[in-house]
């Protein structure tokens, strides 16, 4: 019998959970030699992102949310420290940058999303940002430490970006700074935004006006960054506005991974054309595309590429198995926004629900901390029963010989048929 | 620069806010002053989004057709820089 290759690309949460969560399920298929789990990492460390914000506005030391990427992978699984540099889906192949090439059976693209603040005139050199990596964040840190008078851009300069409320997130906390400080009223801070207000959901930024109101954050909308004046000190909009800064921190436009545009699969972005349901990539039915790197309008944060992961896993290992079991992605979203003074609020909703209003509270606050010193164990899919009991049946739809369960619908049906 | 007028689709059919607003504002950084704008959307909120965005940007709404299933708002766009 020839043995079957999986292969997974890109080592973030989406790629990592999904390796381990099908090292787990096909553990002895692999120790049989029946089924090879590759999966290609582009970086030694894991990086956790969400700490970002600890790091650029809390001062936390960024070393401490980096760890080897060996460590949290199964001993099932090949990893392999090389970069792809092409993805042939007709083929079946992918080209790394060890002049290596490998075939597969099933693919699975969790490439993620880069941040590149170089795709705007002059913001590279004026502006501080959290998005592309801890070092950068540990800059804002060092600046705000130092920073005791003066106006404060935080500027989305692009959509879609990683993680839509932690924009929000740095005005909150920058204020929370300068209040423990005793200088707030020294400081001016101003909101830039694409959107029409402070989130772009208008149910939860009912929310968030009312709470940047209180706390004196001043919102520009409509305001899509065209370019930056480092050497004046200022920033310009396609609709023709300007505004002078002492500080600017700004959400870098966002790509696809270099290596999605190289292989002619993403679009002009280099986003993955995928099927919001079964996670496919448009056209193929053996190629997933899971976690940021995705077309798919919605949230690009951990935990949409957790529930992702843990579709793709399953509906792999049900067709290595025979069975009829099939997951789909409900567009389940569930991010927490910290609004400061040790409070947050939850943005939670579906493809076919929009997010609702709710009040921050100490709670949601806290839940967001326990996840995050969760967060390496959960990367080894040990605690799926938790977030089983969490997110379960508002996230997954699920076929089962022709009997649907919670809402499956025929975009299942149809992927079943198809393979 | 080229100075003919294009007119682009904006499909952002079955995408909640912002999606619409969103597929709109990254054409609209690619677009020509001058150029015609065709955002397609079923998300109701899309036509008070666009207006607004419309007031500020200069941009103009030249019509908004209800056609079966979907919203078509023609937006003819100005830039000021």
């Amino acid at each position: 019998m020839n043995s079957k290759n999986i292969v997974i690309i890109g080592s973030g949460t989406g790629g990592t959970l999904t390796a381990n969560l099908l090292a787990k399920r096909l553990r002895k298929r692999i120790i049989n030699q029946e089924i090879k789990l590759i999966l290609l990492a582009e970086n030694y460390g894991h990086y956790f992102q969400p700490a970002s914000l600890d790091i650029a506005f809390k001062g936390a030391n960024h070393r401490k949310f980096v760890k080897d990427e060996a460590s949290l992978v199964r001993k099932e699984i090949r990893l392999m420290l090389e970069r792809a540099v092409n993805i042939d889906l007709t083929n079946r192949t992918i080209d790394t940058d060890k002049e290596r090439k490998v075939s597969y059976d099933y693919l699975v693209i969790a490439t993620g999303a880069v941040a590149m603040p170089s795709s705007i005139p002059g913001l590279s050199e004026g502006s501080l940002n959290f998005h592309t990596s801890p070092e950068e964040s540990a800059k804002i840190w060092k600046t705000l430490q130092k920073f005791e008078r003066g106006r404060i851009l935080i500027a989305i300069a692009g959509v879609p970006y990683k993680c839509p409320p932690s924009p929000n997130e740095a005005a909150f906390l920058i204020d929370e700074y300068f209040r423990k400080r005793g200088i707030r009223k020294n400081v001016e801070i101003l909101f830039l935004t694409p959107y029409g207000r402070a989130y772009p959901s208008a149910a939860v930024s009912e929310v968030v006006d009312r709470l940047f109101q209180e706390r004196g954050i001043e919102v520009v909308p409509y305001f899509n960054l065209e370019s930056v004046d480092y050497a004046l000190r200022k920033v310009y909009s396609y609709e023709g506005e300007e505004f002078r800064y002492d500080m600017l921190i700004a959400v870098p436009p966002h790509f696809g991974s270099p290596v999605i545009r190289a292989s002619g699969i993403g679009d002009r972005d280099g986003w993955i054309p995928t099927n919001r349901t079964d996670m496919t990539i448009k056209s193929y039915d053996d190629a997933y595309a899971i976690g940021d790197a995705t077309d798919i309008p919605i949230s690009k944060s951990g935990v949409v590429a957790h529930l992702e992961s843990v579709i793709v896993a399953n509906n792999i290992f049900s067709e290595i198995e025979g069975m009829s079991e099939k997951y789909g992605y409900t567009g389940r979203i569930n991010c927490p926004m910290e609004v400061g003074f040790g409070r947050a609020i939850f943005i939670s909703g579906t493809y076919k629900s929009p997010p609702n209003p709710n009040n921050p509270s100490r709670i949601k606050y806290l839940m967001k901390r326990i996840f995050s010193k969760l967060y390496w164990n959960v990367l080894s899919g040990d605690l799926e029963w938790i977030f089983n009991l969490y997110f379960r049946d508002i996230s997954y739809k699920t076929v089962r010989q022709g009997q649907y369960r919670h809402e499956a619908i025929s975009e299942i049906t149809k992927s079943s048929k198809t393979h | 620069m080229s100075t003919e007028t294009r007119r682009k689709i904006v499909d952002a059919r079955g995408t909640y806010c912002p999606g619409p607003i969103t597929e709109l504002f990254k054409a609209y950084k690619e677009s020509n002053d001058g150029d015609i704008l065709e955002l397609l959307a079923t998300d109701p909120a899309a036509k008070s989004d666009v207006k607004a965005w419309t007031k500020k940007s200069g941009s103009e709404i030249i019509d908004i057709i209800e056609e079966e299933g979907h919203t078509r708002i023609i937006i003819k766009v100005k830039k000021a820089r």
